[in-house]
């Protein structure tokens, strides 16, 4: 696979090709989610055959769904309680988007359509008919929380172009991540944001050993793991007390 | 070192959760207390959801117990049928429990609900106990034992479905024990507690059990009590941390052994001042949580529709 792909990349910086195209590969297809996970890193690297040079590559990350609540807090009777104002339905879990040019003169305007059609477009709130305010708020409350947990980054890295043909990017995800399927898309865009070519990688990540077995077993045999507890907790009791007792006799 | 617990879905690091079991274990095997009222707090306060706190702390109550109950067997300290007939009370309990823990949680307000629970019941044993032992204190010349065995003819002596209680020495009727019982899964249930401070009490003064079988007897109630809980808190809401119960558990064990061999060079009713003071500590930061205005007003959780 290595292999091939360098070749690919041989070809394509060495033949004049006019076509904007984009190749692409990444450095690992699994990440394993094991108790002692603490976050790693996706290296992406590929070739581009830019128009010209004002061709920009844009790179976006983007995690399994999960449906999210944006809970807030109001005071009652002087206690501070939760109260559900909004529901995203299968939103990314994670999402970070970058540009291998951030002088591109309609950044913010690309940042807010992607932004839209992955969060904006999602969002249920309580109450009927859609107060406007509250749409807003939820929304930037979604963004701004979302990157304060470091799951939404947004152009906050360059992507590196070498010699005007090759690319790579390293991308950091959190000690905290959803396990499931996280798409990356390359796409080459021009001056006015017009999508000139596409790649699309994807990365599996999935957890291991204890973390799966628990887990798996909590949600799909819940009697089991139920017993499982309780005997494993009962199994460490009388070995303590057994234990013990020999020390001491 | 970092691990992630894969229930609480969030990562903490071993060392303070092994430390912090071995504190606890500690603490109870000074004070001859379970350790799940502190436990549980302290787990919340370090960012575990309060859900998965009481439900991971039933099933480590459950291996302290059944660790505690060998002990007690081998001195023939514990009144089986007594504890059996708790058992099937506390059993009614702990489903009522789960059942309540499992729509209040329903509703996404089972952090506050578990807080309040707790600062109530720390708020008014941790008081209790102070002011108790400030006046034990007082006027120590007449204490002696507080566990008095009191064998007085009260309005336990009137109800009906009276039975012979032959290890406590008791002729009583069932009802009574059946409504401890059940209390006592409750608290296990929607707390994460062995629930021994009102069980212990509860023995000796309404039951008028012998001293000598009550540690024993609860430990033997609280032991089937906790697994139960576990059982259905791991079908029910799905929030028992296997691995997080056996770190505690591993912890625990060690303090409790250190606590219980340890020389403590203070009186008792000093002991219990000192745990009165930690109780009511946790209780005040719980308190304060709820009620100084919080940094972000607005938070995420995981869930399904509105």
């Amino acid at each position: 696979m290595r292999a091939l792909i360098f070749t690919i990349i041989f070809i394509f910086s060495t033949s004049p090709f006019s076509l904007s195209s984009v190749v692409s590969d990444i450095d690992k297809s699994n990440i394993e989610l094991s108790t002692r996970f603490d976050g790693t890193s996706i290296l992406v690297f590929g070739a581009i055959s830019p128009e010209n040079d004002s061709t920009s590559l844009l790179i976006e990350i983007i995690g399994p769904s999960t449906s999210v609540n944006i809970r807030k807090k109001v005071q009652i009777w002087g206690i501070w309680v939760n109260k559900k104002i909004a529901h995203f339905q299968n939103i990314p879990s994670f999402y970070q988007i970058s540009i291998s040019n951030p002088e591109h003169p309609i950044l913010k305007k690309i940042e807010n359509k992607k932004l839209k059609s992955q969060f904006y477009d999602f969002l249920e709130i309580n109450s009927t008919p859609k107060d406007g305010n509250v749409v807003e708020q939820s929304y930037d409350e979604l963004t701004r929380l979302k990157k304060k947990l470091g799951k939404l980054r947004t152009f906050e890295e360059q992507v590196n172009i070498i010699d005007k043909k090759l690319f790579s990017h390293k991308v950091n995800l959190p000690n905290k991540i959803h396990p499931g399927l996280y798409k990356i898309k390359m796409t080459l865009i021009d001056q006015q944001g017009t999508e000139l070519s596409k790649s699309e990688q994807s990365v599996k990540v999935s957890k291991v050993g204890i973390q799966e077995f628990l887990s798996y077993n909590s949600k799909n045999n819940p009697v089991f793991y139920g017993l499982f507890s309780v005997i494993i907790a009962l199994f460490l009791g009388f070995s303590a007390a057994q234990l013990f007792r020999w020390l001491y006799r | 070192m970092q691990i992630f617990l894969p229930i609480a879905d969030v990562p903490v690091d071993l060392f303070v959760l092994l430390i912090l079991g071995a504190a606890v274990g500690f603490l109870s095997g000074v004070f001859g207390i379970g350790g799940g009222f502190l436990m549980t707090p302290l787990l919340i306060l370090l960012g575990i959801p309060a859900a998965v706190a009481v439900a991971t702390e039933a099933n480590q109550i459950a291996a302290s117990s059944f660790s505690g109950v060998l002990a007690h067997l081998k001195r023939r300290a514990v009144d089986f049928k007594m504890g059996n007939i708790l058992v099937v009370g506390g059993l009614l309990g702990s489903a009522v429990g789960v059942e309540v823990f499992r729509i209040i949680k329903s509703y996404g307000q089972i952090e506050l609900f578990v807080s309040l629970c707790y600062i109530l019941f720390l708020g008014s044993i941790g008081t209790l106990m102070f002011l108790e032992s400030l006046s034990t204190i007082q006027k120590s010349r007449k204490s002696e034992n507080t566990f008095k065995h009191k064998k007085k003819h009260n309005w336990i002596h009137g109800l009906p479905f009276k039975t012979k209680f032959k290890s406590s020495n008791l002729y009583i009727s069932a009802i009574p024990p059946v409504i401890i019982g059940f209390i006592i899964g409750i608290l296990a249930s929607i707390m994460g507690v062995g629930g021994g401070f009102i069980l212990i009490p509860a023995m000796i003064y309404i039951l008028g059990m012998p001293t000598k079988v009550v540690i024993g007897t609860s430990l033997y109630q609280i032991m089937f009590i906790t697994a139960f809980t576990t059982l259905m808190h791991a079908t029910q809401n799905k929030t028992v941390d296997l691995l997080l119960a056996l770190i505690l558990i591993v912890g625990g064990v060690l303090g409790a052994q250190l606590g219980a061999r340890v020389t403590v060079k203070l009186k008792a009713e000093e002991i219990r001042i000192l745990l009165a003071i930690i109780v009511l500590l946790v209780c005040l930061k719980l308190a304060l949580d709820l009620m100084i205005t919080p940094n972000d007003l607005f938070s995420i959780s995981y869930g399904s529709g509105l």
